[in-house]
């Protein structure tokens, strides 16, 4: 046999049947970030008919949003198990069945069943996976693949938008919903583009079972050592269950704990959190801020709409920037400038006095938003890699989910409070520097630490092979897996640490 | 421009069981728009109606005069650059535009439109379905004495007796500012424009609402085209799936080059 096609550990395609999928991503995701925003419309009529307050109504937005966020472990379990397509083919399901059940309710209790948790459920299922997805499908061009997926967000909501306005006016609001649990099931159509890929991992364990593990390490040093370690990590654990089951090794196949061991894994978590404190009020507050000053209502829509084209523009754009060889490596700086760039912004704002200024504002709050959202996911991939992306998206939104629902009320509060919207501009501007800059310190500190370690390693590698004991051996696999930094050396010009890797030592 | 009525001030003081409301415009001295101020006034009231000259206006010592159509009405002066009128309002003829016209250099003036409180509701048709229940809601400002509710029947307004449909027809009242028509079991029979009067001392205001019955078909048909684009694209997607796998198989080697390998790192 020629093993060396045949045992070759693929790398992901990085384009080809991966742009559908990027396609699929960017409707799935449109659909679960824009969906619960479009819904906004139906509110009035609804409380009208109920005759309840109007908190009463936002507790279906919020219910909806905590469960899409908070439901993100679950979601993780199941693409661990099941992979991305059936879970998203099964959320689109889930979310049909979810509005078309609403278009019947007689209460509003079963409003917070029908669209908060069993849409919002089958919205988790449809976000996390398409993220993931597009992490197995691309490696080099990932930056751009994550920006157009996410850019399906705000051409999602500039399409649902008038799209829910006609659907109301023509239909009522019973109508609306039905027809929308029908377009909510277009999720299955993204769905069914997620081809699964991995089926290299499959071929990698039958050829380590014939041909031994060294020749297999040395060629997987060949080809890039992020793949492989990700192909590399499942091989581990099955041939660890060979030699005696460990319990915890069970658990970590369905949802990794270990990531909270992990350096990179922790920064991410906490300039995240704390940066969804200040991410979402001020676009929940910019209209209502803009009658404040005195603009009539269309001209208030007219700075969303700014905001929104400005995004769908900027997310695939950011995709680019951070996909070029400058920026790639250095990713995690980029994305903390993008931060406190945003909070910048919300700083500036209050100094914006007139319609003019407010839309200067929206532009770039619209930018800065759309760089923020195009690189969220794509960070944090490269942190920790594809392998252990799916267990590591589901603990951030479960993290990330009880900060974005405490923001915008604090927000309202403090403009309650002191009756004026500035002080939630500050607010949300001093958060998002704070964690901005955070971000940037800790990766600063990340990358000397992963360069020192990569440097150990390498100085090991150099010894000659009979030195290498099999233990050992995967001793230095395990740390790849657990730092990924390394993740970064097939994409660095520079080093000739790789050069040598990639000519077999 | 903004909307001035929202500067509206709290009563100061209350005086034969009358509360006096004070309403101020600021005149900025040069001829343009002329300025306007909506106020409600629903039950009897005492209304003092104040013209101030803004302190950077070129207008110096004007004639002032206010008025009421081609009435005059004689003003008080309270301070250098302000006058006012004190209007005790007890009859619906004494609602209508005040204006005070100063005259200097320029002419500027401003106008209090005095009127009894409108009925904020829906605006567009209501759109319900047969069996389901249909609802009008109708706010004001200030609470009216009365609330009535009419249906058309022809060109004449008839109006909505619970007592006598109570399984087709429920007014309940959610405050007094707000007052809400539930119509039952609607059929197709109950299209048509429906009305809500709120009755005050001083007058009353109406709205109208149109109401449009449904039935089901209606969102049935764009709901069976959309399921059906959705089945159809997701066959498609899986039958060309298996057919490319196919032909991949066919082809010659593992079934599963899925991906392109010129394309590894």
């Amino acid at each position: 046999p020629a093993p060396a096609e045949a045992g070759r550990a693929p790398g992901p395609p990085d384009g080809g049947w991966g742009w559908v999928v990027v396609f699929g991503a960017f409707v799935s995701i449109g659909f679960a970030y824009a969906f619960p925003k479009g819904l906004a419309i139906f509110f009035k009529e609804i409380q009208a008919f109920f005759g309840t307050s109007y908190s009463e109504i936002a507790w279906v937005s919020s219910i909806m949003l905590a469960t899409t966020y908070g439901a993100g472990p679950i979601s993780s379990i199941l693409v661990n198990r099941y992979g991305s397509r059936p879970v998203v083919m099964f959320g689109g399901l889930l979310c049909g069945v979810g509005m078309i059940s609403a278009a019947f309710c007689t209460s509003i209790l079963q409003l917070y069943i029908c669209v908060g948790f069993i849409t919002g459920f089958g919205l988790a299922l449809n976000l996390q996976p398409s993220v993931i997805i597009i992490g197995k499908y691309f490696l080099k061009r990932r930056p751009i693949a994550n920006g157009l997926a996410m850019a399906g967000s705000p051409v999602m909501l500039c399409t649902l938008a008038p799209l829910n306005q006609f659907l109301f006016d023509n239909f009522g609001w019973r109508g609306s919903f039905l027809i929308l649990g029908a377009i909510l099931l277009n999720c299955c159509v993204a769905g069914a583009l997620f081809r699964p890929i991995g089926a290299g991992t499959a071929l990698v364990k039958t050829q380590v079972a014939e041909e031994g593990k060294d020749a297999l390490k040395g060629k997987i040093t060949e080809d890039g050592k992020e793949m492989s370690s990700a192909l590399n990590v499942p091989m581990e654990n099955k041939t660890e269950e060979e030699e005696g089951k460990d319990c915890f090794e069970k658990i970590n196949q369905y949802l990794d704990f270990s990531l909270f061991k992990h350096r990179g894994f922790l920064i991410y978590l906490i300039g995240n959190v704390l940066m969804f404190l200040g991410f979402f009020a001020p676009i929940v507050f910019l209209a209502p801020y803009a009658k404040h000053t005195g603009i009539d209502e269309y001209s208030a829509a007219l700075l969303l709409s700014i905001l929104a084209v400005v995004d769908m523009v900027a997310r695939p754009t950011t995709g680019i920037v951070a996909n070029s060889k400058w920026v790639r490596p250095r990713i995690q700086y980029f994305f903390s400038f993008a931060i406190a760039f945003n909070g910048a912004c919300h700083l500036l704002c209050p100094l914006a006095s007139s319609y003019t200024g407010l839309v200067v504002y929206s532009s770039f709050f619209g930018l800065a938003f759309g760089m923020v959202c195009a690189m969220l996911f794509e960070t944090l991939m490269d942190l920790v890699g594809a392998a252990r992306f799916t267990s590591a998206v589901g603990l951030v939104t479960i993290a990330e989910c009880c900060t974005i629902l405490l923001g915008p009320p604090i927000g309202g509060i403090l403009i309650d409070t002191f009756g004026d919207y500035k002080y939630m501009f500050i607010k949300c501007g001093a958060v998002m520097v704070l964690a901005g800059t955070f971000l940037f310190i800790m990766n600063y500190y990340n990358y000397c630490m992963l360069a020192k370690e990569e440097k150990e390693r390498k100085t090991k590698e150099e010894d000659p092979k009979s030195v290498r004991t099999e233990n050992e051996g995967r001793k230095n696999w395990n740390k790849d897996s657990t730092q990924d930094g390394p993740e970064l050396e097939p994409l660095r010009e520079e080093g000739e640490g790789v050069k040598k890797e990639m000519n077999g030592t | 421009g903004p909307d001035l009525a929202a500067e509206e001030f709290k009563p100061a003081s209350k005086e034969n069981s009358y509360e006096v409301s004070e309403y101020e415009i600021v005149l900025p001295g040069v001829s343009g728009t002329a300025l306007q101020k909506n106020i409600s006034v629903g039950s009897p009231t005492k209304v003092e109606l104040t013209c101030k000259l803004d302190e950077k206006a070129n207008l110096k010592n004007p004639q002032v005069t206010w008025k009421k159509g081609s009435e005059t009405i004689s003003h008080t002066s309270k301070t250098q650059n302000s006058w006012t009128i004190q209007l005790t309002i007890s009859e619906s003829s004494q609602l209508g535009s005040y204006s005070c016209i100063l005259k200097g250099e320029v002419e500027v003036s401003a106008t209090f439109h005095l009127q009894v409180p409108k009925i904020e509701g829906k605006e567009r048709p209501i759109i319900t379905y047969e069996g389901d229940l249909a609802v009008m809601v109708c706010k004001t400002e200030d609470a009216p004495v009365t609330w009535t509710w009419y249906m058309t029947s022809g060109t004449e307004l008839v109006a909505i007796n619970t007592s006598s449909h109570t399984n087709k027809f429920r007014i309940k009242r959610q405050s007094a500012k707000v007052n809400r028509l539930e119509i039952l079991k609607l059929t197709k029979e109950d299209i048509g424009v429906y009305w809500c009067e709120a009755a005050f001392t001083l007058g009353s205001s109406k709205r109208r609402f149109e109401l449009k019955v449904l039935s089901i078909m209606a969102p049935l048909k764009p709901f069976v085209a959309v399921v059906a684009e959705v089945i159809i694209l997701v066959t498609t997607i899986a039958l060309y799936e298996v057919y490319s796998k196919k032909y991949s198989k066919k082809k010659g080697g593992k079934g599963e080059r899925e991906f392109d390998q010129i394309d590894q790192i």
